[in-house]
């Protein structure tokens, strides 16, 4: 019996996850971090993880985790101007350079779990620069809203996440924007680049994004045709859910819809939560999981 | 269990001593609708100089004209009026002092047959050509589909709250359109108004109860205030309402029963000006919901987001467009704004 309990709780325990990291060169030189969990022997098709513009892959570490203990590949990028990467002037070459650079190492197809506005620039790839079966959107406004005057303000100041962490004001705005008045830390951030700040503002502002190749994000919406799943966060003012839905609205694509509130899940959930919160492993992870299976 | 009931019932009589009167000023007047329902409307004539149309005031789902009128700080009526708006609140049927006819009741009724007969009686008694109207919830639902099908009279609106798409993948849905559905009948009544008379002296008894959850946030509305609105300003939510709205959660359309109408369609021909507001942390009518709303109408149109990150002081929830302890400044002055930009000249 005893002998039982423990192979319960050891099945049970978190496994180690093999993690590695490596760089990737994109055409114009520029350096990106890469990190992998779990290893490369699993059958099913590698897991691509975007965080959002000013985080870092530490964002993503739970949910990495979480599916590589149940046996998937997943590589968390870093694109320019996020965590270890390269700094980053333009949001467009985010999904013109990096991405590819990125697919080239890891193949594809891959499945994409796109979070905030760079998931959008991810989820603007598919189909174009980035091969996908399946994605997983936390959040992602392919066609933003207008800002408040918060996100206006935080942008027009050059979108420096590091005045965030130097006063108890700047922890106070972080949780409005960010995590709803949870208490979650704000580390694992950088700031964006001025140009970057910039254009992701005008991108709020006029609603789309003009690509390279004459398209633009919006243009490519209305083409994305890739099965999603999608967790809106009713707390959200950073990337709000009545942006997010027009997915659904708007493409060809079959989207399903998870929302949560307070009252009837005991969390909202905030652009960070989402992935950090304490309630995301019982009441996203394992959905997001089978979505993927 | 049974002192427990006794308890609860005992509180209830108490939490009843609360419940406040209307105001002297406050006109009591009955409309009768096409097919024969009396409707509750009260009229708060504008104090001082009149500047503007009379403004007809509507609740929303499992409410009643109260909502609009909580006490002399909280009231919606009482502030239009003494902005210089005359103003008027209503009960729809089966709500307040409303005829509950006999027969199913739906959400078509509300804007087939009471909206028409209240902005009929509004305008014959002030004189008014036009109106200006405020609904909140179900009540700014009720004017999308009034003037998605041609419904005359109102020249300005305001919705606060107000869903035309309520299928976002939430648990509260699956829970309606696989439970709810069975145990409702159309000609029947979820019985909402015993439920919050008998649970409302527990309101503030607990910090983020379930009832602050889902219909307040307490950084916005006092837990005496939403007291009170359980008690004398809550209704039964009819069988057949309650299901139409359960086939929204489930098919996403904003259709008339039979479906032969499709409102969300039909608010593209819709030209009277709209301010379409919502709140972050309305967990009843999510801003994607109200969102939706605003993208259907076809304009003139405005979209208010009441959040901090916009310069409020607290987040808001539903109930707190209404009755939230700084709703005057923070949405209805903003209202009020709306409507005078948009004021049409009388001849």
């Amino acid at each position: 019996m005893i002998a039982l309990f423990a192979a319960i709780v050891l099945a049970a325990a978190p496994s180690s996850v093999v993690t590695s990291h490596r760089k990737v060169v994109a055409e114009d030189g520029a350096a990106l971090a890469l990190y992998r969990y779990g290893s490369s022997a699993s059958r099913l098709p590698p897991v691509l993880v975007i965080v959002d513009l000013g985080f870092d892959r530490s964002l993503a570490d739970p949910l990495a985790r979480f599916l590589a203990e149940r046996g998937r590949t997943v590589f968390v990028a870093e694109l320019r101007g996020q965590g270890a990467s390269a700094s980053g002037h333009s949001l467009r070459s985010l999904i013109h350079l990096d991405l590819p650079a990125i697919t080239k190492v890891i193949g594809e197809p891959v499945q994409l779990i796109a979070h905030g506005y760079a998931g959008s620039l991810a989820m603007a790839a598919v189909g174009h620069e980035l091969q996908v079966s399946r994605v997983v959107a936390f959040s992602t406004p392919m066609s933003p809203e207008p800002p408040t005057e918060l996100q206006a303000w935080f942008l027009s100041d050059g979108a420096r996440f590091s005045s965030l962490a130097a006063s108890p004001e700047g922890a106070e705005i972080f949780s409005q924007l960010f995590a709803m008045g949870s208490a979650l830390r704000r580390g694992g951030t950088r700031d964006l680049s001025r140009a970057m700040a910039a254009e992701l503002l005008a991108w709020l502002q006029t609603g789309d994004l003009p690509l390279d190749d004459g398209t633009s994000v919006l243009a490519r919406l209305h083409a994305y045709d890739t099965p999603t799943l999608m967790f809106l966060g009713l707390a959200n003012a950073w990337a709000p859910s009545e942006a997010c839905v027009l997915l659904r609205e708007r493409s060809r694509a079959s989207v399903q819809l998870r929302s949560f509130s307070r009252f009837s899940d005991g969390e909202d959930f905030a652009h960070v939560t989402a992935l950090q919160g304490a309630s995301a492993p019982s009441l996203i992870f394992g959905d997001v999981e089978a979505f993927l299976r | 269990m049974r002192a427990c009931v006794l308890l609860v019932v005992a509180l209830s009589g108490c939490a009843h001593v609360y419940g406040q009167d209307l105001p002297p000023e406050a006109q009591l007047h009955r409309a009768k609708t096409d097919d024969g329902v009396e409707l509750e409307l009260t009229r708060y004539l504008a104090v001082g100089e009149v500047k503007g149309p009379p403004v007809l005031l509507c609740h929303g789902i499992s409410a009643n004209a109260r909502n609009m009128d909580l006490d002399e700080r909280l009231s919606m009526a009482r502030w239009f009026a003494s902005q210089g708006r005359e103003a008027w609140t209503m009960s729809l049927r089966g709500t307040g002092t409303s005829d509950k006819p006999p027969g199913a009741t739906s959400f078509d009724d509300y804007w087939r047959h009471d909206l028409p007969a209240a902005v009929e009686y509004v305008r014959k008694l002030s004189g008014a050509s036009g109106l200006h109207y405020v609904g909140h919830s179900m009540g700014g639902m009720v004017v999308y589909a009034y003037l998605s099908q041609g419904g005359q009279g109102i020249d300005a609106a305001a919705t606060l709250g107000s869903p035309t798409r309520i299928d976002f993948g939430s648990s509260v849905e699956s829970l309606m359109t696989n439970f709810g559905v069975r145990i409702v009948s159309p000609t029947g009544a979820v019985p909402s108004a015993l439920g919050a008379w008998l649970t409302a002296p527990l309101q503030g008894a607990m910090n983020d109860g379930p009832f602050q959850r889902f219909f307040y946030n307490p950084q916005s509305t006092s837990p005496d205030a939403f007291r009170r609105l359980m008690i004398y300003g809550t209704a039964d939510v009819a069988g057949g309402t309650a299901l139409q709205l359960a086939s929204m959660m489930k098919t996403g359309a904003f259709a008339s029963t039979d479906k032969t109408i499709d409102y969300r369609a039909d608010m593209a021909k819709v030209t009277t000006p709209i301010l379409v507001v919502a709140a972050r942390l309305d967990r009843i009518a999510m801003t994607p919901a109200v969102k939706d709303g605003y993208r259907a109408l076809g304009g003139p149109k405005e979209w208010l987001l009441i959040t901090r990150a916009n310069g409020t002081r607290g987040e808001y929830g539903h109930m707190d467009l209404v009755i939230g302890e700084r709703a005057a400044g923070e949405v209805w002055s903003k209202v009020l704004n709306f409507f005078d930009r948009h004021a049409r000249k009388e001849p």
